[in-house]
């Protein structure tokens, strides 16, 4: 069960793409204020393992909570669905993702990128939305660019855009899907240096990363995947000066492909 | 100067038909593509049938005898339903009848022209919108809908100024058009050439004028990815 002061619990969490298991039982629980950071191999399942979470991918079976609350499935024709899509909508708009590819909306601006949800699932007014837009614009260092669209930014000032969209959204939890993984490596930093503020600001966060360095520093826990599985897990200093795991070892050491 | 024996205010007359006739068919063929559109890119198998019917039907026979089975049999039609019910014979308005078929023939193609558009549309926009807690609804007329325009554009520029030259189909049954004003005023006074080289020239101002407004659309929903 999941337990009331967690922020989200996962269990035994099952996914395949037609005959191929991907995730094949994974359990995770994240306390309020925890910065937890999932590493792994490409194909490890680490990335689809963050998108079951908020239902971008319908996990095959297994549960999710967020803050004690189930996300309810059914099974139809074989398949499992949310049984409330009421629910997920709700849940979603607790749960901030950031994207690899940032996915800002290209047809918007910085700023309207960053009211859009607020004021149309949050059904916060424009005018605070605005101000709120602003505060977090200002924090992630774009204020000045609230009037460009995204094309017209550099790929870390769009991630920064992007986190500023997850911010507005006053989450619960956040989840950054490989934050930094399509970024220039000079631009990596700007970015780094926005999620570690928000980590040391006490936020939940789950981030999938490659980063080992930043995971060291700001994860209160780390979670290594392999193969559909958690391989190792515990807090970084622990797994990253003690690894009991030998895949890990070798992951560490850059030889796991 | 060309010499149009008092009759240009007639082929005037006929010009302003022709433009509704074009844009009251345009709203018809928006509808109808955008319900097809989303027809095709539906889950549901009954949809996806019913839409490619539509498209592969209207877009295999040519326009002027399907205008002419829509107009001769939505007119049996009509009064086959009018005498079931005991009421007399009904005249269909070759003005209704020309535009719902040209919106109806123009929809087909509009559905293959929007389904483009919406295929363009970056899946991880979208998915951002779901990940942010956007219903479906909410997704596709804030995100896919505006998204999509900008790569349906160039397609719909394309059928729009077919369609508007379609119009001219609308004088084979009966319609006073523009082409059809034409036919009489050359027929009046022997000098058909005349009067269709200015038909010829007004159709020209209407495709110039649509031309201006599909440029500015084009920049207006182009304007977060064009690097100027």
């Amino acid at each position: 069960m999941g337990e009331n002061n967690a922020a989200i619990v996962v269990e035994d969490l099952h996914k395949s793409f037609g005959a191929i298991e991907v995730l094949k039982g994974i359990s995770l629980t994240a306390n309020e204020h925890d910065v937890i950071s999932i590493l792994g191999s490409s194909g490890s399942g680490k990335s689809t393992f963050l998108r079951c979470i908020n239902l971008l991918e319908i996990p095959t079976s297994g549960r999710v909570y967020v803050h004690g609350e189930l996300i309810k499935m059914v099974a139809k024709r074989g398949e499992m669905q949310p049984a409330d899509q009421p629910q997920v909508d709700r849940i979603r708009s607790k749960l901030s993702m950031v994207f690899q590819q940032f996915n800002l909306w290209a047809h918007m601006t910085v700023l309207q990128n960053v009211i859009e949800a607020p004021i149309h699932v949050l059904k916060v007014p424009k005018r605070e939305a605005i101000e709120r837009a602003e505060a977090v614009l200002q924090r992630v260092g774009l204020l000045d660019h609230k009037d460009y669209y995204p094309a017209h930014l550099s790929g870390g000032q769009q991630q920064r855009a992007a986190i500023a969209r997850a911010l507005a959204m006053e989450p619960e939890l956040m989840l950054f899907d490989e934050p930094t993984s399509a970024l220039d490596p000079e631009l990596v930093n700007e970015v780094l240096r926005v999620i570690r503020g928000l980590a040391e600001e006490g936020r939940t966060m789950l981030v999938v990363t490659h980063e080992m360095g930043f995971a060291r520093e700001v994860s209160d826990k780390v979670l290594f995947l392999h193969q559909g599985l958690v391989e190792e897990q515990g807090p970084p200093d622990q797994v990253f000066n003690n690894p009991t795991s030998e895949r890990f070892r070798q992951f560490l050491a850059g030889d796991l492909k | 100067m060309l010499d149009l024996h008092g009759y240009f205010p007639f082929i005037l007359k006929g010009m302003g038909l022709t433009v509704a006739v074009a844009l009251l068919s345009l709203l018809i063929a928006i509808f109808l593509g955008m319900l097809g559109a989303l027809a095709k890119l539906s889950s549901s198998r009954t949809a996806n049938l019913i839409a490619s019917v539509y498209t592969t039907l209207i877009r295999g026979v040519p326009d002027l005898v399907l205008m002419t089975i829509i107009f001769f049999g939505g007119q049996i039609l009509v009064n086959n339903i009018s005498d079931y019910f005991g009421g007399g014979y009904i005249d269909v308005s070759p003005f209704v009848a020309g535009t719902i078929t040209i919106g109806f023939i123009f929809g087909a193609y509009m559905a293959e022209t929007f389904r483009g558009g919406i295929m363009a549309v970056s899946r991880g926009e979208i998915e951002a919108g779901y990940a942010y807690g956007m219903t479906a609804k909410q997704v596709f007329l804030r995100i896919t809908l505006p998204a999509m325009v900008r790569h349906a554009l160039p397609g719909f520029g394309n059928n729009w100024l077919v369609l508007a030259k379609a119009t001219a189909l609308v004088s084979v049954i009966g319609l006073h058009d523009m082409v059809y004003n034409a036919t009489v005023a050359g027929g009046a006074t022997r000098e058909p050439f005349t009067f269709f080289f200015v038909v010829a020239l007004l159709f020209l101002v209407i495709t110039g004028v649509s031309d201006v407004g599909l440029r500015w659309a084009d920049r207006r929903f182009s304007v977060g990815v064009r690097r100027d």
